[in-house]
Protein backbone atom coordinates (compact mmCIF):
# COMPACT_ATOMS: atom_id res chain seq x y z
CA UNK A 1 0.00 0.00 0.00
CA UNK A 2 2.80 2.49 0.63
CA UNK A 3 4.62 1.55 -2.20
CA UNK A 4 1.70 2.30 -4.17
CA UNK A 5 1.31 5.24 -2.87
CA UNK A 6 4.80 6.43 -3.13
CA UNK A 7 4.99 5.00 -6.75
CA UNK A 8 1.85 7.12 -7.63
CA UNK A 9 3.62 10.10 -6.20
CA UNK A 10 7.08 9.39 -8.59
CA UNK A 11 4.61 8.80 -11.42
CA UNK A 12 3.14 12.45 -10.48
CA UNK A 13 5.94 14.00 -10.16
CA UNK A 14 7.85 12.62 -13.40
CA UNK A 15 4.59 14.02 -15.41
CA UNK A 16 4.59 17.53 -13.51
CA UNK A 17 7.96 17.69 -14.27
CA UNK A 18 8.04 16.72 -18.18
CA UNK A 19 5.22 19.26 -18.41
CA UNK A 20 6.81 21.86 -16.99
CA UNK A 21 9.85 21.78 -19.30
CA UNK A 22 7.20 21.99 -22.04
CA UNK A 23 5.34 24.81 -20.37
CA UNK A 24 8.49 26.91 -19.97
CA UNK A 25 9.06 25.79 -23.99
CA UNK A 26 6.03 27.20 -24.83
CA UNK A 27 6.66 30.44 -22.84
CA UNK A 28 10.58 30.32 -24.58
CA UNK A 29 8.74 30.11 -27.77
CA UNK A 30 6.01 32.85 -27.80
CA UNK A 31 9.07 35.18 -26.48
CA UNK A 32 10.82 34.28 -29.74
CA UNK A 33 8.16 34.73 -31.71
CA UNK A 34 8.02 38.18 -30.24
CA UNK A 35 4.92 38.53 -28.16
CA UNK A 36 4.17 39.87 -25.03
CA UNK A 37 5.47 37.42 -21.56
CA UNK A 38 6.93 38.68 -18.68
CA UNK A 39 11.06 37.47 -17.59
CA UNK A 40 9.26 35.67 -14.56
CA UNK A 41 6.60 33.99 -16.69
CA UNK A 42 9.14 32.44 -18.74
CA UNK A 43 11.52 31.58 -15.91
CA UNK A 44 8.77 29.80 -13.59
CA UNK A 45 10.49 27.58 -10.59
CA UNK A 46 9.14 24.03 -10.66
CA UNK A 47 7.83 24.67 -7.03
CA UNK A 48 6.10 27.36 -8.50
CA UNK A 49 4.67 25.41 -11.29
CA UNK A 50 3.83 22.72 -9.00
CA UNK A 51 1.88 24.97 -6.74
CA UNK A 52 -0.06 26.68 -9.56
CA UNK A 53 -1.14 23.75 -11.78
CA UNK A 54 -1.45 20.14 -9.94
CA UNK A 55 -4.61 19.22 -8.92
CA UNK A 56 -4.82 17.65 -5.50
CA UNK A 57 -3.29 14.25 -6.65
CA UNK A 58 0.01 15.74 -7.73
CA UNK A 59 -1.09 15.52 -11.26
CA UNK A 60 -1.50 18.38 -13.81
CA UNK A 61 -4.18 19.97 -14.22
CA UNK A 62 -4.26 20.51 -18.01
CA UNK A 63 -7.76 22.43 -17.96
CA UNK A 64 -6.04 25.57 -16.07
CA UNK A 65 -3.45 25.50 -18.53
CA UNK A 66 -4.53 28.19 -21.11
CA UNK A 67 -1.68 30.86 -22.27
CA UNK A 68 -3.11 33.84 -23.96
CA UNK A 69 -0.31 36.68 -25.21
CA UNK A 70 -0.60 39.90 -27.67
CA UNK A 71 2.35 40.35 -29.69
CA UNK A 72 4.89 43.47 -29.24
CA UNK A 73 5.27 46.72 -31.22
CA UNK A 74 8.22 45.08 -32.83
CA UNK A 75 6.27 41.76 -33.89
CA UNK A 76 3.47 44.10 -35.33
CA UNK A 77 5.86 45.78 -37.47
CA UNK A 78 7.28 42.79 -38.45
CA UNK A 79 4.48 41.68 -39.80
CA UNK A 80 2.81 44.42 -41.79
CA UNK A 81 2.84 44.27 -45.39
CA UNK A 82 4.78 47.01 -47.20
CA UNK A 83 2.55 50.09 -48.26
CA UNK A 84 1.38 49.79 -52.00
CA UNK A 85 -1.24 52.02 -53.85
CA UNK A 86 -3.62 50.30 -53.12
CA UNK A 87 -3.22 49.52 -49.56
CA UNK A 88 -1.81 52.43 -48.29
CA UNK A 89 -2.85 51.36 -44.87
CA UNK A 90 -1.24 47.94 -44.20
CA UNK A 91 -3.13 46.15 -40.75
CA UNK A 92 -0.32 43.53 -39.40
CA UNK A 93 -0.96 40.42 -39.95
CA UNK A 94 -0.83 38.95 -36.11
CA UNK A 95 -2.66 39.53 -32.83
CA UNK A 96 -3.25 37.99 -29.76
CA UNK A 97 -2.24 34.09 -29.70
CA UNK A 98 -3.93 31.27 -27.56
CA UNK A 99 -2.60 28.15 -25.94
CA UNK A 100 -4.30 25.20 -24.60
CA UNK A 101 -3.41 22.06 -23.49
CA UNK A 102 -5.31 18.82 -24.16
CA UNK A 103 -6.33 16.77 -21.30
CA UNK A 104 -7.21 14.17 -22.78
CA UNK A 105 -4.45 11.34 -22.47
CA UNK A 106 -5.36 9.02 -25.57
CA UNK A 107 -7.11 9.37 -28.71
CA UNK A 108 -6.76 13.52 -29.68
CA UNK A 109 -9.64 13.82 -32.63
CA UNK A 110 -11.47 15.54 -34.74
CA UNK A 111 -14.15 16.11 -31.76
CA UNK A 112 -11.27 18.04 -29.30
CA UNK A 113 -9.98 20.00 -32.92
CA UNK A 114 -13.31 21.18 -33.32
CA UNK A 115 -14.01 22.43 -30.04
CA UNK A 116 -10.81 24.55 -29.87
CA UNK A 117 -11.31 25.76 -33.42
CA UNK A 118 -14.91 26.69 -32.22
CA UNK A 119 -12.95 28.50 -29.06
CA UNK A 120 -10.38 30.14 -30.96
CA UNK A 121 -12.90 31.66 -33.94
CA UNK A 122 -15.60 32.72 -31.00
CA UNK A 123 -12.56 34.36 -28.77
CA UNK A 124 -11.66 36.14 -32.28
CA UNK A 125 -7.78 35.10 -31.60
CA UNK A 126 -5.54 35.61 -34.79
CA UNK A 127 -3.56 32.50 -33.57
CA UNK A 128 -4.17 29.61 -31.93
CA UNK A 129 -1.64 26.43 -30.68
CA UNK A 130 -2.94 22.99 -30.14
CA UNK A 131 -1.00 21.04 -27.40
CA UNK A 132 -1.27 17.23 -27.18
CA UNK A 133 -0.13 14.65 -24.88
CA UNK A 134 -0.22 12.12 -28.04
CA UNK A 135 -0.31 12.48 -32.08
CA UNK A 136 -3.56 13.22 -33.36
CA UNK A 137 -5.35 12.17 -35.95
CA UNK A 138 -4.72 12.92 -39.69
CA UNK A 139 -8.62 14.44 -40.50
CA UNK A 140 -7.81 16.18 -37.22
CA UNK A 141 -4.97 17.65 -38.62
CA UNK A 142 -6.62 18.80 -41.40
CA UNK A 143 -9.78 20.18 -39.63
CA UNK A 144 -7.08 22.04 -37.56
CA UNK A 145 -5.22 24.00 -40.67
CA UNK A 146 -8.73 24.53 -42.15
CA UNK A 147 -9.61 27.30 -40.05
CA UNK A 148 -10.39 30.09 -42.99
CA UNK A 149 -8.62 33.55 -41.15
CA UNK A 150 -7.24 31.83 -38.95
CA UNK A 151 -3.64 29.94 -37.93
CA UNK A 152 -4.16 27.10 -35.71
CA UNK A 153 -0.83 25.02 -35.23
CA UNK A 154 -0.12 21.62 -33.54
CA UNK A 155 2.50 20.52 -31.15
CA UNK A 156 2.83 17.27 -29.04
CA UNK A 157 4.44 17.68 -25.66
CA UNK A 158 7.14 15.69 -26.20
CA UNK A 159 7.94 17.55 -29.38
CA UNK A 160 8.58 20.41 -26.82
CA UNK A 161 10.11 18.99 -23.99
CA UNK A 162 13.17 20.53 -24.83
CA UNK A 163 14.06 23.94 -26.63
CA UNK A 164 15.51 23.11 -29.62
CA UNK A 165 16.34 26.38 -30.88
CA UNK A 166 18.73 26.68 -27.61
CA UNK A 167 20.62 23.55 -29.23
CA UNK A 168 24.44 23.97 -29.80
CA UNK A 169 24.10 23.33 -33.53
CA UNK A 170 21.04 25.00 -34.47
CA UNK A 171 21.90 27.87 -35.71
CA UNK A 172 20.17 31.46 -35.39
CA UNK A 173 17.21 32.34 -36.79
CA UNK A 174 15.59 35.84 -37.61
CA UNK A 175 12.28 36.60 -39.01
CA UNK A 176 13.10 39.59 -42.00
CA UNK A 177 10.01 42.05 -41.95
CA UNK A 178 8.70 42.47 -45.66
CA UNK A 179 10.57 45.90 -46.12
CA UNK A 180 14.16 44.07 -45.14
CA UNK A 181 13.27 41.52 -47.30
CA UNK A 182 12.36 44.36 -50.41
CA UNK A 183 16.28 45.43 -49.03
CA UNK A 184 17.86 42.13 -49.30
CA UNK A 185 15.94 41.48 -52.35
CA UNK A 186 17.30 44.86 -54.21
CA UNK A 187 20.92 44.64 -52.69
CA UNK A 188 21.25 40.96 -54.59
CA UNK A 189 19.12 41.25 -57.46
CA UNK A 190 17.13 38.74 -56.86
CA UNK A 191 13.45 37.23 -57.31
CA UNK A 192 12.43 35.85 -53.73
CA UNK A 193 11.77 32.47 -55.91
CA UNK A 194 15.54 32.49 -56.22
CA UNK A 195 16.65 32.07 -52.52
CA UNK A 196 17.22 28.64 -50.99
CA UNK A 197 14.20 27.33 -49.23
CA UNK A 198 13.05 26.43 -45.93
CA UNK A 199 9.43 24.06 -45.38
CA UNK A 200 6.78 25.28 -42.85
CA UNK A 201 7.30 22.35 -41.46
CA UNK A 202 10.78 22.45 -40.54
CA UNK A 203 10.57 22.64 -37.07
CA UNK A 204 12.43 25.81 -36.46
CA UNK A 205 9.86 27.02 -39.00
CA UNK A 206 7.14 25.29 -36.92
CA UNK A 207 8.80 26.37 -33.80
CA UNK A 208 9.06 29.90 -34.81
CA UNK A 209 5.43 29.68 -36.10
CA UNK A 210 6.77 30.83 -40.35
CA UNK A 211 4.18 31.80 -42.93
CA UNK A 212 4.81 30.67 -46.78
CA UNK A 213 6.42 33.69 -48.56
CA UNK A 214 8.45 35.38 -45.50
CA UNK A 215 12.06 35.09 -45.37
CA UNK A 216 14.32 33.88 -42.36
CA UNK A 217 17.82 35.12 -42.23
CA UNK A 218 19.75 32.15 -40.84
CA UNK A 219 23.02 33.51 -38.71
CA UNK A 220 25.59 30.48 -38.31
CA UNK A 221 28.99 31.16 -36.68
CA UNK A 222 32.29 30.40 -39.05
CA UNK A 223 35.66 29.76 -38.66
CA UNK A 224 36.65 31.35 -41.70
CA UNK A 225 34.21 34.37 -41.73
CA UNK A 226 33.28 35.24 -38.13
CA UNK A 227 29.70 34.99 -38.82
CA UNK A 228 28.29 33.65 -41.56
CA UNK A 229 24.47 34.77 -42.65
CA UNK A 230 22.31 33.03 -44.79
CA UNK A 231 18.77 33.49 -46.27
CA UNK A 232 15.79 31.43 -46.82
CA UNK A 233 12.69 31.79 -48.63
CA UNK A 234 9.59 29.81 -46.57
CA UNK A 235 7.52 27.45 -48.76
CA UNK B 1 0.65 31.49 -94.27
CA UNK B 2 1.56 31.18 -97.98
CA UNK B 3 -1.89 30.65 -99.05
CA UNK B 4 -3.09 34.22 -96.99
CA UNK B 5 -0.22 35.89 -98.87
CA UNK B 6 -1.16 34.76 -102.21
CA UNK B 7 -4.77 35.77 -101.78
CA UNK B 8 -3.35 39.11 -100.79
CA UNK B 9 -4.06 40.96 -104.42
CA UNK B 10 -1.42 43.98 -103.07
CA UNK B 11 1.61 44.38 -104.24
CA UNK B 12 2.13 46.91 -101.28
CA UNK B 13 4.55 45.90 -99.02
CA UNK B 14 2.89 47.48 -95.68
CA UNK B 15 0.08 45.56 -96.44
CA UNK B 16 2.10 42.50 -96.57
CA UNK B 17 3.49 43.30 -93.02
CA UNK B 18 -0.13 43.55 -91.93
CA UNK B 19 -1.17 40.99 -93.01
CA UNK B 20 1.97 38.31 -91.67
CA UNK B 21 1.16 40.36 -87.98
CA UNK B 22 -2.22 39.20 -88.22
CA UNK B 23 -1.24 35.94 -88.89
CA UNK B 24 1.61 35.68 -86.88
CA UNK B 25 -0.88 37.01 -83.74
CA UNK B 26 -3.18 34.51 -84.83
CA UNK B 27 -1.75 31.57 -84.28
CA UNK B 28 -1.03 31.99 -80.74
CA UNK B 29 -4.81 32.96 -79.93
CA UNK B 30 -6.79 29.80 -79.89
CA UNK B 31 -10.16 30.33 -82.06
CA UNK B 32 -12.18 31.17 -78.77
CA UNK B 33 -13.86 34.77 -78.14
CA UNK B 34 -13.35 35.21 -74.56
CA UNK B 35 -9.57 34.24 -74.63
CA UNK B 36 -8.93 36.35 -77.69
CA UNK B 37 -10.10 39.71 -75.63
CA UNK B 38 -7.58 38.83 -73.04
CA UNK B 39 -4.24 40.88 -74.71
CA UNK B 40 -6.31 43.82 -74.94
CA UNK B 41 -7.03 43.89 -71.30
CA UNK B 42 -3.45 43.25 -70.16
CA UNK B 43 -1.66 45.77 -68.88
CA UNK B 44 0.79 47.49 -71.80
CA UNK B 45 3.49 46.98 -69.43
CA UNK B 46 3.62 43.01 -69.32
CA UNK B 47 3.89 42.23 -72.82
CA UNK B 48 5.40 38.62 -71.91
CA UNK B 49 1.77 37.64 -70.86
CA UNK B 50 1.02 35.21 -72.99
CA UNK B 51 -2.75 33.78 -73.32
CA UNK B 52 -1.73 30.76 -73.80
CA UNK B 53 0.69 30.57 -70.65
CA UNK B 54 -2.17 31.94 -68.46
CA UNK B 55 -4.81 29.71 -69.49
CA UNK B 56 -2.93 27.23 -68.74
CA UNK B 57 -1.60 28.22 -65.89
CA UNK B 58 -5.62 28.85 -64.82
CA UNK B 59 -6.43 25.14 -65.89
CA UNK B 60 -3.67 23.96 -63.04
CA UNK B 61 -5.05 26.62 -60.46
CA UNK B 62 -8.46 25.11 -61.20
CA UNK B 63 -7.57 21.51 -60.91
CA UNK B 64 -5.80 21.86 -57.73
CA UNK B 65 -8.67 24.00 -56.17
CA UNK B 66 -10.79 21.06 -57.67
CA UNK B 67 -8.64 19.04 -55.62
CA UNK B 68 -8.41 20.60 -52.31
CA UNK B 69 -12.64 21.14 -52.34
CA UNK B 70 -12.57 17.34 -52.97
CA UNK B 71 -10.53 16.75 -49.73
CA UNK B 72 -12.54 18.75 -47.87
CA UNK B 73 -15.55 16.75 -48.84
CA UNK B 74 -14.21 13.93 -47.85
CA UNK B 75 -13.02 15.42 -44.81
CA UNK B 76 -16.90 16.82 -44.08
CA UNK B 77 -17.92 13.04 -44.88
CA UNK B 78 -15.52 11.87 -42.42
CA UNK B 79 -17.16 13.90 -39.88
CA UNK B 80 -20.66 13.09 -40.79
CA UNK B 81 -19.90 9.06 -40.54
CA UNK B 82 -18.15 9.30 -37.27
CA UNK B 83 -21.57 9.49 -35.69
CA UNK B 84 -23.52 6.89 -37.87
CA UNK B 85 -25.71 5.60 -37.35
CA UNK B 86 -28.18 8.15 -35.67
CA UNK B 87 -30.06 5.59 -34.14
CA UNK B 88 -28.19 3.46 -31.08
CA UNK B 89 -30.28 0.69 -31.47
CA UNK B 90 -29.51 -0.13 -35.54
CA UNK B 91 -28.28 -3.32 -36.26
CA UNK B 92 -25.05 -3.93 -38.06
CA UNK B 93 -26.38 -7.08 -39.81
CA UNK B 94 -29.29 -5.81 -41.48
CA UNK B 95 -29.45 -2.34 -41.72
CA UNK B 96 -32.02 0.28 -42.26
CA UNK B 97 -31.77 0.83 -46.56
CA UNK B 98 -31.66 4.85 -45.81
CA UNK B 99 -28.58 4.67 -43.22
CA UNK B 100 -27.18 2.03 -46.20
CA UNK B 101 -27.91 4.10 -49.20
CA UNK B 102 -26.64 7.63 -47.20
CA UNK B 103 -23.39 5.36 -45.99
CA UNK B 104 -22.45 4.04 -49.20
CA UNK B 105 -22.94 7.33 -51.48
CA UNK B 106 -21.01 9.31 -48.66
CA UNK B 107 -17.99 6.92 -48.99
CA UNK B 108 -18.00 7.20 -53.15
CA UNK B 109 -15.02 9.38 -53.28
CA UNK B 110 -13.38 7.63 -50.72
CA UNK B 111 -9.86 5.91 -50.96
CA UNK B 112 -9.00 3.41 -48.57
CA UNK B 113 -6.59 5.31 -46.91
CA UNK B 114 -9.61 7.99 -46.08
CA UNK B 115 -11.62 5.14 -45.10
CA UNK B 116 -8.71 4.08 -42.75
CA UNK B 117 -8.89 7.90 -41.15
CA UNK B 118 -12.54 7.26 -40.92
CA UNK B 119 -12.68 3.97 -38.75
CA UNK B 120 -9.45 5.75 -36.04
CA UNK B 121 -11.71 8.76 -36.13
CA UNK B 122 -14.66 6.32 -34.88
CA UNK B 123 -12.31 4.48 -32.62
CA UNK B 124 -11.50 7.80 -30.63
CA UNK B 125 -15.24 8.44 -30.53
CA UNK B 126 -15.39 4.93 -28.73
CA UNK B 127 -17.50 3.79 -31.83
CA UNK B 128 -16.88 0.06 -33.53
CA UNK B 129 -15.23 1.17 -36.97
CA UNK B 130 -17.92 -0.34 -38.98
CA UNK B 131 -19.83 2.84 -40.26
CA UNK B 132 -23.05 1.35 -39.83
CA UNK B 133 -22.60 -0.29 -36.39
CA UNK B 134 -23.59 1.81 -33.32
CA UNK B 135 -22.09 -0.47 -30.78
CA UNK B 136 -18.51 0.45 -28.89
CA UNK B 137 -15.24 -0.87 -29.83
CA UNK B 138 -13.81 -3.91 -28.09
CA UNK B 139 -11.51 -2.67 -25.29
CA UNK B 140 -8.94 -4.88 -23.79
CA UNK B 141 -7.53 -3.45 -20.38
CA UNK B 142 -4.86 -5.64 -20.11
CA UNK B 143 -1.15 -4.83 -21.18
CA UNK B 144 0.76 -6.52 -24.17
CA UNK B 145 0.88 -5.48 -28.04
CA UNK B 146 -0.68 -8.78 -28.94
CA UNK B 147 -3.54 -11.05 -28.69
CA UNK B 148 -3.87 -14.57 -30.03
CA UNK B 149 -7.03 -15.37 -31.39
CA UNK B 150 -8.56 -19.14 -31.73
CA UNK B 151 -10.44 -19.85 -34.51
CA UNK B 152 -13.85 -22.11 -34.92
CA UNK B 153 -13.40 -25.96 -33.88
CA UNK B 154 -12.09 -28.13 -36.96
CA UNK B 155 -10.55 -24.68 -38.63
CA UNK B 156 -6.91 -25.54 -37.90
CA UNK B 157 -4.26 -27.45 -40.56
CA UNK B 158 -5.60 -30.56 -41.90
CA UNK B 159 -8.97 -29.79 -40.67
CA UNK B 160 -8.13 -30.81 -36.63
CA UNK B 161 -7.63 -28.73 -33.96
CA UNK B 162 -8.60 -24.74 -33.95
CA UNK B 163 -6.84 -22.06 -35.76
CA UNK B 164 -4.86 -19.59 -33.88
CA UNK B 165 -3.73 -16.67 -34.85
CA UNK B 166 -1.48 -13.50 -33.46
CA UNK B 167 -3.15 -10.56 -33.44
CA UNK B 168 -2.04 -6.72 -33.01
CA UNK B 169 -4.26 -5.52 -29.83
CA UNK B 170 -4.73 -2.09 -32.43
CA UNK B 171 -6.25 -4.07 -34.83
CA UNK B 172 -8.62 -6.18 -32.54
CA UNK B 173 -10.05 -2.92 -30.52
CA UNK B 174 -10.94 -1.44 -34.07
CA UNK B 175 -14.02 -3.73 -34.15
CA UNK B 176 -17.22 -4.92 -31.51
CA UNK B 177 -16.80 -8.26 -33.09
CA UNK B 178 -15.50 -10.10 -35.83
CA UNK B 179 -18.58 -9.75 -38.19
CA UNK B 180 -17.98 -6.23 -38.23
CA UNK B 181 -14.68 -6.49 -39.10
CA UNK B 182 -15.51 -8.39 -42.07
CA UNK B 183 -18.18 -6.12 -42.90
CA UNK B 184 -15.78 -3.11 -42.82
CA UNK B 185 -13.06 -4.50 -44.93
CA UNK B 186 -15.65 -6.07 -46.92
CA UNK B 187 -16.31 -2.41 -47.90
CA UNK B 188 -12.66 -1.35 -47.86
CA UNK B 189 -11.30 -3.61 -50.88
CA UNK B 190 -13.97 -2.11 -52.82
CA UNK B 191 -12.89 1.50 -52.60
CA UNK B 192 -11.42 2.52 -55.45
CA UNK B 193 -7.36 3.11 -55.16
CA UNK B 194 -6.96 6.50 -57.29
CA UNK B 195 -8.40 9.78 -55.71
CA UNK B 196 -11.56 10.87 -57.00
CA UNK B 197 -9.97 14.11 -58.77
CA UNK B 198 -8.41 11.48 -61.33
CA UNK B 199 -10.35 8.47 -61.43
CA UNK B 200 -12.35 7.87 -65.29
CA UNK B 201 -15.74 8.49 -65.63
CA UNK B 202 -16.59 5.34 -66.67
CA UNK B 203 -14.49 3.17 -64.16
CA UNK B 204 -17.38 1.60 -61.92
CA UNK B 205 -15.14 0.67 -59.61
CA UNK B 206 -15.81 2.57 -56.24
CA UNK B 207 -18.81 3.59 -57.14
CA UNK B 208 -21.51 0.37 -56.48
CA UNK B 209 -20.14 -0.38 -53.39
CA UNK B 210 -22.04 -3.75 -51.83
CA UNK B 211 -22.55 -4.44 -48.18
CA UNK B 212 -21.52 -8.05 -47.07
CA UNK B 213 -24.60 -8.70 -46.67
CA UNK B 214 -26.00 -7.91 -50.42
CA UNK B 215 -22.34 -9.22 -51.29
CA UNK B 216 -23.60 -12.61 -50.39
CA UNK B 217 -26.52 -12.66 -51.48
CA UNK B 218 -25.39 -11.86 -55.01
CA UNK B 219 -22.86 -14.28 -54.93
CA UNK B 220 -25.38 -16.96 -53.62
CA UNK B 221 -27.31 -16.25 -56.47
CA UNK B 222 -24.21 -16.68 -58.97
CA UNK B 223 -24.30 -19.63 -57.68
CA UNK B 224 -27.60 -21.14 -58.53
CA UNK B 225 -28.85 -21.19 -55.15
CA UNK B 226 -32.20 -20.84 -54.63
CA UNK B 227 -32.93 -17.00 -53.89
CA UNK B 228 -36.16 -15.99 -52.72
CA UNK B 229 -38.00 -13.45 -54.85
CA UNK B 230 -38.17 -11.11 -52.07
CA UNK B 231 -34.16 -10.99 -51.63
CA UNK B 232 -34.54 -10.47 -55.52
CA UNK B 233 -36.65 -7.61 -55.72
CA UNK B 234 -34.90 -5.95 -52.56
CA UNK B 235 -31.74 -5.94 -54.89
CA UNK B 236 -33.24 -4.37 -57.77
CA UNK B 237 -34.56 -2.18 -55.41
CA UNK B 238 -31.45 -1.27 -53.92
CA UNK B 239 -30.17 -0.87 -57.49
CA UNK B 240 -32.47 1.51 -58.86
CA UNK B 241 -31.70 3.92 -55.81
CA UNK B 242 -28.43 4.09 -56.41
CA UNK B 243 -29.29 4.98 -59.87
CA UNK B 244 -31.55 7.89 -58.99
CA UNK B 245 -29.76 11.10 -58.96
CA UNK B 246 -31.80 12.18 -56.42
CA UNK B 247 -30.63 10.13 -53.78
CA UNK B 248 -28.17 12.20 -52.68
CA UNK B 249 -25.99 15.08 -54.00
CA UNK B 250 -22.57 13.45 -54.84
CA UNK B 251 -24.77 9.91 -56.15
CA UNK B 252 -26.35 11.96 -58.56
CA UNK B 253 -23.05 13.60 -59.84
CA UNK B 254 -21.65 10.85 -59.99
CA UNK B 255 -24.08 8.74 -62.07
CA UNK B 256 -24.12 12.26 -63.79
CA UNK B 257 -20.26 10.93 -65.07
CA UNK B 258 -21.14 7.97 -66.35
CA UNK B 259 -23.63 8.83 -69.05
CA UNK B 260 -21.63 9.70 -71.63
CA UNK B 261 -24.15 12.10 -73.84
CA UNK B 262 -22.68 15.30 -75.68
CA UNK B 263 -24.17 18.09 -73.24
CA UNK B 264 -23.28 16.03 -69.72
CA UNK B 265 -20.19 15.33 -71.27
CA UNK B 266 -19.20 18.90 -71.80
CA UNK B 267 -20.33 20.04 -68.54
CA UNK B 268 -17.96 17.66 -67.41
CA UNK B 269 -14.98 18.83 -69.65
CA UNK B 270 -15.96 22.13 -67.82
CA UNK B 271 -16.04 21.52 -64.42
CA UNK B 272 -12.76 19.18 -64.84
CA UNK B 273 -11.13 22.31 -66.54
CA UNK B 274 -10.57 19.69 -69.37
CA UNK B 275 -12.86 22.47 -71.92
CA UNK B 276 -10.05 25.21 -71.61
CA UNK B 277 -9.72 26.64 -75.24
CA UNK B 278 -6.41 26.62 -74.33
CA UNK B 279 -6.32 22.99 -74.23
CA UNK B 280 -8.88 21.61 -76.36
CA UNK B 281 -5.95 20.46 -78.90
CA UNK B 282 -3.56 19.34 -76.19
CA UNK B 283 -0.70 21.21 -74.50
CA UNK B 284 1.15 19.69 -77.34
CA UNK B 285 0.90 21.01 -81.57
CA UNK B 286 0.60 17.05 -82.08
CA UNK B 287 -0.24 16.81 -85.95
CA UNK B 288 -0.51 13.11 -87.49
CA UNK B 289 0.19 12.19 -90.62
CA UNK B 290 -0.35 9.62 -92.88
CA UNK B 291 1.98 8.56 -95.59
CA UNK B 292 -0.20 7.64 -98.43
CA UNK B 293 0.28 6.79 -101.91
CA UNK B 294 3.24 4.56 -100.70
CA UNK B 295 3.96 2.22 -103.98
CA UNK B 296 2.32 -1.33 -103.19
CA UNK B 297 4.71 -4.27 -104.13
CA UNK B 298 4.40 -7.74 -103.77
CA UNK B 299 6.76 -8.98 -101.05
CA UNK B 300 9.22 -11.59 -102.11
CA UNK B 301 11.87 -14.06 -101.27
CA UNK B 302 15.22 -13.03 -101.76
CA UNK B 303 16.82 -15.21 -104.74
CA UNK B 304 19.81 -15.63 -106.39
CA UNK B 305 21.16 -12.54 -108.91
CA UNK B 306 24.25 -12.97 -111.10
CA UNK B 307 27.47 -12.64 -109.33
CA UNK B 308 25.61 -13.40 -106.20
CA UNK B 309 27.86 -15.96 -105.69
CA UNK B 310 30.99 -14.18 -105.69
CA UNK B 311 29.95 -11.61 -102.84
CA UNK B 312 27.81 -9.58 -104.99
CA UNK B 313 27.89 -6.35 -104.90
CA UNK B 314 28.29 -3.87 -102.14
CA UNK B 315 25.98 -0.84 -103.10
CA UNK B 316 26.63 -1.09 -106.71
CA UNK B 317 30.06 -1.61 -106.56
CA UNK B 318 31.51 -5.00 -107.09
CA UNK B 319 34.66 -6.52 -105.69
CA UNK B 320 37.34 -7.02 -108.10
CA UNK B 321 38.98 -10.51 -108.44
CA UNK B 322 42.73 -10.90 -108.34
Amino acid sequence: MDDDYSSGSVDADREMTRLWRTWRTVFEMLQDRGYEVTEEEVQISLGEFKHKYSDPLGYPDRNKMKIQARPTEAMQAKYTALKTNSNPDPQPDCGTIYVEFCPDSTGVGTKQVRTFNHFVDENNFHTGVFITQTPISPSAVRLLSGVPGRICEHFQEQDLLVNITRHELVPKHVLLSPEEKARLLQRYRLKESQLPRIQVSDPVARYLGLRRGQVVKIIRRSETAGRYASYRWVI
Amino acid sequence: MSTSRSNLKTSLPSAHAASTQSQSNMRHVPPNSNVSRQPERQPPNKPGADPRHLAIALHHAHRIQAQKDTESLILDRILELVTFPSSPSADPASPSPEDAQTFKSALIPFQPADYDNLIQERNIEGLCGYGLCPHEHRKDDSRGTYRITWGAKGSGPGGRGREMNIVPREKLEMWCSDECAERALYIRVQLAEEPVWERRADNARGKNLLLLEEGRTVTQRGKGKAATVGEVTGQLANFHMSGTPGSSNLAGDMSKLSVRDGAHFHELALERGDANPALRAGRVDIQIQENENLPFERVTAPEMRPGDDKGGSIEGYVPQEF
